[in-house]
């Protein structure tokens, strides 16, 4: 008999047409453009884009894109080209030749015409700007505002009469310096007052098929002086330090994307650790870090009100964690520090599924595509599980730092958006009336080779001097994952060491993420001719790994050695640990005996068909 | 092969997304595909991040001039970072 830890998959769930190996490495390709890449990484990544074209890669859409500017261009366009390739646009990228903004525009037989663009990107800066004289009267320069402004307008309106094209526009980005220091915003023909006004002016006049690109917004984030790069203006009119072009290209990509309807729509949120610190079926209510008063607790929150504001401009949200259900709900019904409540959340599902089986299960319920969610979790195993089996998730990396959370989930611009409607703002509820319970298959392909992937590596052995300590903290604090709930003290588990008739076995687990440290301990006792399980407990953080068969392995082993012929088991149902119900059954062993008040005995016959279990973790022994 | 150049190579490797480029301390843009003016910004750019150095606006644009050769921009590293030839 041979078994193996996970049921066959029994649909997967990968997209239309995604079923071969090259799809698949375009998909995780794409997947890998990331606004985080720097410089020199992207323009490789431009490379290998240009080899999956060879190689016949496409996207879910296409687009003709033209990009004018009266600087270099040609990193900016590579870039924009695989960053819109990331949304899932494949470009077609006209570039105009060099500093011929306004005559490929005012010319009705340019090449810009002949290429017939869908969009077209001004790739302006402030050096297209026709600045006031510092000395000029603010009449002046109310009048240079009107010219300025007044020109791009019609600028936009012959491009887009001539070709029904989209226009996406950057608006000035200031200079760092200010030539009148602290006075400069009162004066009228100061630069930085008079760009700030032009841009105002920009995003006022611009009609629904301008977009405009917060260019400014852009250098302010990075910080003016580190922007701009004067020697790469001068050697080779950049506009702005090359390291900041792949923000840039990003973010025009972004906007391009959303208005080709390719912006993220549902940001999807795990529980624990994510929106709060501690493990709330572990640490109950009063015991996870949420709130005023301590600075981890502050920076959750400080991420909850990002949450709840894109929710409010219209960004679905929806909850994906390991937890039992009721467990999961009950912060965001009596914490009283949780700015997220249930009626923000349009989808809600808490279990013990695997992620990427419910991030599918999620988007079926909304009705919209996986391809519209992004999903955040602060654990590195799960992100890895979605990105290898659900490419097409948007799934950033998340720093192990609660207070960087928001600058993590912000810098991809997953929600961009063109404007923004009355519906917008009354989405979260249209979603979540329409959200329908459907039942889906729970397994998706490939789990398997997810877990070998994983590359864990397992310390298993009796509870020694260096074990000790932890395993009394565990057997004191788990909750969830555990059997019977004794908490044994120090004395007791040294007790067992001493005695004979007992068996200790804790295990301790690595992955290629790193270090898990111990995460079960088994304490068991020989009685008659069955070795009886007194305690199993587990770190939920490990579950479904194949950690409980391997357990059960050692178990068997150990009884074996003894001549025992079976093993008992216990299961004591208390408040937080339904989660292992059917731990024992699972496992293959026969229900003995229940009593009135919920405890069952399981036993599991040692006879000669039993077999061990396979599993996916490499096993080292004291 | 000097400690520089080999790291040198790999950067340029990595740059022009070819691992089978060698170069030498003579070796100009010539001596490789694709080392235009676009490139050779690119290379800067790498090469001013992994080494966390600077070089002034001179600097560049003496690197791109008739005779000069890799030898220069090695030359103009071991200054900034104090290494010896």
């Amino acid at each position: 008999m041979t078994r193996t830890i996970d049921a066959e998959p029994t649909e997967t769930v990968r997209g239309a047409g995604e079923n071969q190996p090259a799809d698949d490495a375009v998909a995780q390709f794409r997947a890998q453009i990331s606004p985080e890449m720097d410089f020199t990484r992207a323009s490789g990544a431009v490379r290998r884009l240009a080899k999956f074209r060879r190689e016949g890669a496409k996207s879910p859409v296409s687009a003709r894109v033209a990009v004018l500017g009266n600087t270099t261009t040609s990193q900016l366009a590579g870039l924009l080209d695989l960053f819109l390739f990331g949304q899932g646009v494949d470009a077609e990228i006209y570039e105009a030749p060099y500093g011929l903004l306004r005559q490929e525009i005012l010319d009705p037989t340019s090449e810009l015409y002949q290429f017939a663009p869908q969009f077209v990107f001004l790739a302006t800066t402030r050096r297209d700007l026709n600045m006031p004289r510092a000395s000029d009267t603010p009449e002046l320069v109310d009048e240079a505002l009107e010219a300025s402004a007044g020109e791009w307008e019609r600028l936009w309106q012959t491009l887009h009469d001539r070709t029904g094209c989209q226009i996406v526009q950057n608006n000035f980005d200031a200079p760092p310096w200010r030539a009148f220091g602290n006075i400069e915003l009162s004066q009228s023909g100061a630069a930085g007052n008079f760009i700030d006004r032009v841009n105002h002016d920009l995003a006022r006049r611009a009609p629904r098929w301008v977009s405009v690109h917060d260019l400014d917004g852009l250098a302010q984030q990075v910080g003016r002086w580190n922007w701009g790069d004067e020697r790469f203006f001068h050697l080779a009119k950049l506009p702005c330090a090359p390291e900041h072009l792949t923000i840039y290209a990003h973010n025009v990509a972004t906007l391009i994307g959303a208005r080709l309807g390719r912006s993220r729509k549902c940001l999807v949120l795990d529980l624990d650790n994510t929106l709060w610190g501690g493990v709330i079926g572990d640490d109950g209510l009063a015991g996870i870090n949420l709130g005023q008063g301590d600075a981890i607790g502050e920076a959750f929150v400080a991420f909850q009100r990002y949450a709840k504001t894109l929710a409010e401009r219209g960004v679905i949200l929806a909850v994906c964690s390991k937890n039992e259900d009721a467990n999961a709900r009950e912060p965001f019904e009596k914490h009283a520090e949780m700015v997220l409540k249930l009626e923000d959340i349009s989808c809600f599902v808490a279990n013990w599924e695997d992620k990427a089986a419910n991030l599918h299960r999620i988007a079926q319920e909304l009705n919209i595509g996986v391809d519209a969610l992004v999903f955040v979790d602060d654990n590195p195993a799960e992100r890895a599980l979605v990105r290898q089996l659900l490419p097409q998730v948007a799934t950033p990396e998340i720093p192990t730092d609660p207070a960087d959370y928001v600058r993590a989930v912000a810098q991809h611009r997953f929600f961009e958006v063109i404007s923004l409607s009355n519906e917008d703002f009354q989405r979260t509820e249209m979603y979540r009336a329409n959200a329908q319970r459907r039942q889906i298959a729970s397994d998706v392909g490939d789990l398997n080779d997810f877990l070998r992937s994983l590359d864990m590596r397992a310390w298993v052995g009796p509870v020694g001097d260096l074990e000790l300590d932890r395993t009394v903290q565990l057997i004191g604090k788990s909750n969830q994952f555990n059997l019977t709930t004794r908490r044994h003290s120090a004395g007791d588990v040294q007790a067992m060491l001493a005695d004979p008739a007992w068996e200790t076995r804790v295990i301790k687990l690595a992955d290629r993420f790193g270090d898990n440290g111990l995460i079960s301990v088994l304490l068991a006792r020989a009685d008659g001719d069955t070795l009886l399980i007194d305690t199993w407990l587990m770190s939920c953080r490990v579950l479904k790994r194949g950690v409980e068969q391997m357990a059960l392995n050692h178990l068997a082993e150990l009884a074996r050695a003894r001549g025992l012929t079976s093993l008992t088991g216990e299961y004591i149902p208390t408040a937080k640990n339904v989660l292992v119900l059917n731990h024992y059954a699972d496992l293959g062993f026969t229900q003995a005996s229940a009593d009135a008040d919920g405890r069952t005995v399981w036993r599991l016959e040692l006879n000669d068909a039993w077999t061990p279990f396979v599993h996916h973790i490499h096993e080292e022994r004291p | 092969m000097s400690e520089l150049l080999e790291q040198v190579t790999t950067i340029i490797r990595d740059v022009f997304g070819d691992d089978e480029v060698t170069v030498t301390e003579t070796s100009s843009a010539e001596d490789v595909d694709g080392w235009d003016s676009l490139m050779h910004l690119n290379l800067v750019i790498a090469l001013e991040k992994r080494f966390g150095i600077r070089f002034s606006t001179a600097e560049i644009s003496l690197m791109k001039e008739e005779g000069q050769n890799l030898g220069t921009i090695l030359n103009l590293i071991r200054a900034k970072k104090g290494i010896s030839a």
